[in-house]
């Protein structure tokens, strides 16, 4: 039963990271109909952020502010650079011009700073345990799953209580009709970009926290996966992107602890393929979003 | 005057093909980008400083001036197998390929045709040289780098052992299962395994498992390289474990010696020391003389030692041609090299060389453990 309690609380936490990227990932798409695969390099760029800084001697907590600082630059210079250029393209369109601008950033961080990992100190006391009803649960995993939760409150009031986040959802329902009623679209797409470009950041500090280096591929797995939670939860549909997160960071969590040995070589394809099933049940996700964007 | 022009033009290029028939061609794979760049890299710098450092001198044993086409293979084998045959197509007769196993594999199946001999910067798992006579490695072997670690695991009284892989690789994989084999014939005991994918994005569950186990182990070996021991380290610290850890030559970087607290007391494999007064810390002057650079790990030197085995090859076999070339490299007993000298005789194409274990100080530093030869009572077969 503590086994299963641990694996649960490493289940929410790693479920987190995913949950905010494929929120980065869904806000950006409901409104401008581009899956950022470009997503994952501000992520990157947010880790190299905390790297530099604590190189630059910047104490840690202000290194992890400048982080995420970076991934909303990276994020609004994006949108301000390719893809507001490109608005109204079709989504094959903004999807490739998403690679090509992964790709560009991928060479840049392996050319201009490192190919190899660089790693990140992190205080000692980051890496430390407590105990709880027999359990052992990590200090950073702990963390990892309040930022996250206190980043989707957050998240979930500016969109629910301020005219911007009501702004933004209107756009997600139709941007078309948004327009005409005065509001500024360049405004909406640039917040939405910024949005993504924070949740990329925190994002990046949890996961250098968790792993202790950075690396110019480091946040292509993570935005994979981020991309299959947000289709697994409904293409376009916030909260079903946070589902889908936290349901992919489970079956992960739960493959990885408790399939037998013969089958741990599996264990991506039986994600994937329970992935698969729900959506051959729900062709439009968990949660799909109410202008019915396919999956 | 037509005629004149193209008897002129085809004289001066016979002329220019006798001179570069000269030279000796070795095509070079090197990754210049993507998860193989950061051993391609370095491998590369050192191989091509200690060339140029040949050529100055007149050329692979005073006498044969090198000639290098490099390509760059992205990390990617099917361009890997593209960039073989083109160097091949322009005249390469030995190749020097990326490192890792996976595509040294696939470029030895292009170069077998005409026995090109082929060598890895440091792929270290000894599959690679089933492919054939013409294929060779050039760092210790995993089983080699196992035997010891596992010698020196049991003299330091550790009985249980936990064995952490991914069969994603024949690295990550081989590694921690020569260490088990060797571990157990030395009287000890593997009391768990886990598996985990190459970028696998959380260790977590792992330790979990760990942590929970019925027989809880006094050492955990892995062959994780970056990111993933970063991310393994961490989060086996930060769940409170302070098992010993050991690990393969891999964990030899400056990334890993500077992830702080988390990596202090770590013991790991190497290919060498740079002794004081060593041929190693004097490749290490040079380098840094010459480049402006430091060597940080062993790629560089190891890419420098591949030249002169190229050149030792060369001068045993009396001549270039790439079938008595690959014949006298296999033959090579105790040559001489600067991270450490090497037999190729009586193995299969995996050098025998000495293995350093070394450990991870609490100011990030290298210490030096111990030296020595892998036993053959206890070496894994592969």
């Amino acid at each position: 039963m503590e086994l299963l309690l641990q694996q649960i609380v490493n289940a929410l936490s790693l479920g987190g990271i995913y949950a905010m990227l494929a929120l980065g990932l869904a806000i950006v798409f409901s409104i401008v109909r581009l899956i950022n695969f470009a997503h994952g390099e501000l992520m990157t760029f947010g880790g190299y952020g905390i790297f530099l800084s604590m190189t630059f001697g910047f104490p840690p907590f202000a290194a992890l502010v400048i982080g995420i600082g970076a991934a909303l630059f990276m994020a609004l210079a994006m949108e301000r650079v390719t893809f507001r250029a490109m608005r109204g393209a079709d989504v094959v369109s903004l999807l490739i011009a998403s690679f090509a601008v992964s790709e560009i950033l991928k060479v840049l961080f392996q050319n201009g700073i490192s190919a190899r990992p660089v790693p990140i100190s992190f205080p000692s006391s980051w890496s430390g345990s407590y105990q709880i009803a027999g359990m052992t649960i990590g200090v950073v995993p702990t963390a990892s799953i309040l930022v996250t939760f206190a980043s989707l409150g957050t998240l979930t009031f500016v969109l629910r209580r301020t005219a911007m986040g009501m702004a933004m959802r209107a756009a997600a329902e139709d941007f078309e009709m948004l327009r005409m009623l005065g509001v500024k679209a360049n405004r909406v797409v640039a917040v939405s970009f910024a949005i993504s470009g924070i949740l990329a950041g925190i994002a990046a500090v949890i996961w250098t926290a968790q792993r202790g280096s950075v690396d110019p591929l480091m946040g292509f797995f993570p935005v994979l996966k981020a991309f299959i939670s947000t289709v697994l939860g409904g293409l376009g549909s916030l909260g079903g992107a946070v589902l889908g997160g936290f349901v992919v960071g489970a079956l992960e969590v739960l493959t990885q602890a408790f399939l037998p040995d013969r089958l741990a070589p599996y264990r991506d394809a039986i994600v994937l393929s329970a992935v698969i099933a729900a959506l051959l049940i729900r062709p439009d996700g968990l949660l799909p979003a109410k202008t019915g964007a396919r999956s | 005057m037509k005629t004149k022009t193209l008897l002129m033009a085809s004289a001066i290029s016979a002329i220019g093909s006798a001179a570069c028939a000269e030279d000796y061609v070795i095509g070079v794979m090197s990754a210049q980008s993507g998860y193989l760049a950061p051993y391609d890299g370095p491998a590369y710098a050192g191989f091509q400083f200690c060339i140029d450092e040949i050529n100055a001198k007149g050329g692979l044993n005073g006498t044969i001036p090198v000639r290098l086409i490099v390509k760059d293979t992205r990390s990617d084998i099917a361009v890997g197998v593209q960039v073989v045959q083109e160097m091949i197509d322009e005249g390469a007769e030995f190749i020097v390929s990326s490192a890792d196993a996976d595509p040294t594999i696939a470029a030895a199946q292009i170069t077998a045709a005409d026995m090109i001999p082929t060598m890895t910067f440091a792929g270290t798992a000894p599959v690679l040289t089933q492919v054939g006579p013409h294929v060779f490695g050039s760092y210790p072997a995993d089983n080699q780098q196992a035997a010891v670690l596992a010698g020196y695991a049991r003299e330091q009284g550790f009985e249980s052992v936990w064995l952490v892989k991914s069969p994603d690789s024949a690295y990550t994989l081989g590694g921690p299962e020569y260490f088990g084999e060797a571990f157990s014939a030395l009287g000890g005991k593997v009391v768990g395994e886990s598996n985990y994918s190459l970028n696998q994005p959380d260790f977590s569950a792992i330790v979990t498992t760990i942590q929970g186990a019925a027989t809880p182990p006094d050492l955990i070996v892995t062959w994780a390289w970056e990111p993933d021991f970063p991310a393994f380290i961490r989060a086996l610290r930060g769940a409170g474990l302070d098992t010993q850890v050991m690990g393969g030559d891999v964990l030899d970087t400056p990334t890993i010696r500077g992830l702080g607290d988390v990596v202090t007391g770590v013991v790991h494999t190497s290919g060498g020391f740079p002794d004081e007064g060593s041929a190693y810390a004097d490749f290490i002057d040079r380098f840094k003389a010459a480049t402006g650079t430091e060597p940080d790990n062993n790629y560089y030197v190891n890419g420098c030692d591949i030249a002169h085995m190229i050149e030792q090859a060369i001068d045993a076999a009396g001549s270039t041609d790439p079938a008595a070339v690959s014949e006298a490299m296999a033959g090579i007993e105790n040559g001489e090299g600067i991270m450490s000298n090497f037999t190729f005789a009586g193995t299969d194409r995996m050098p025998l060389r000495d293995v350093v274990v070394a450990r991870i100080s609490a100011s990030g530093d290298k210490e030096f453990v111990l030296r020595q030869s892998a036993d053959p009572a206890i070496l894994p077969k592969p």
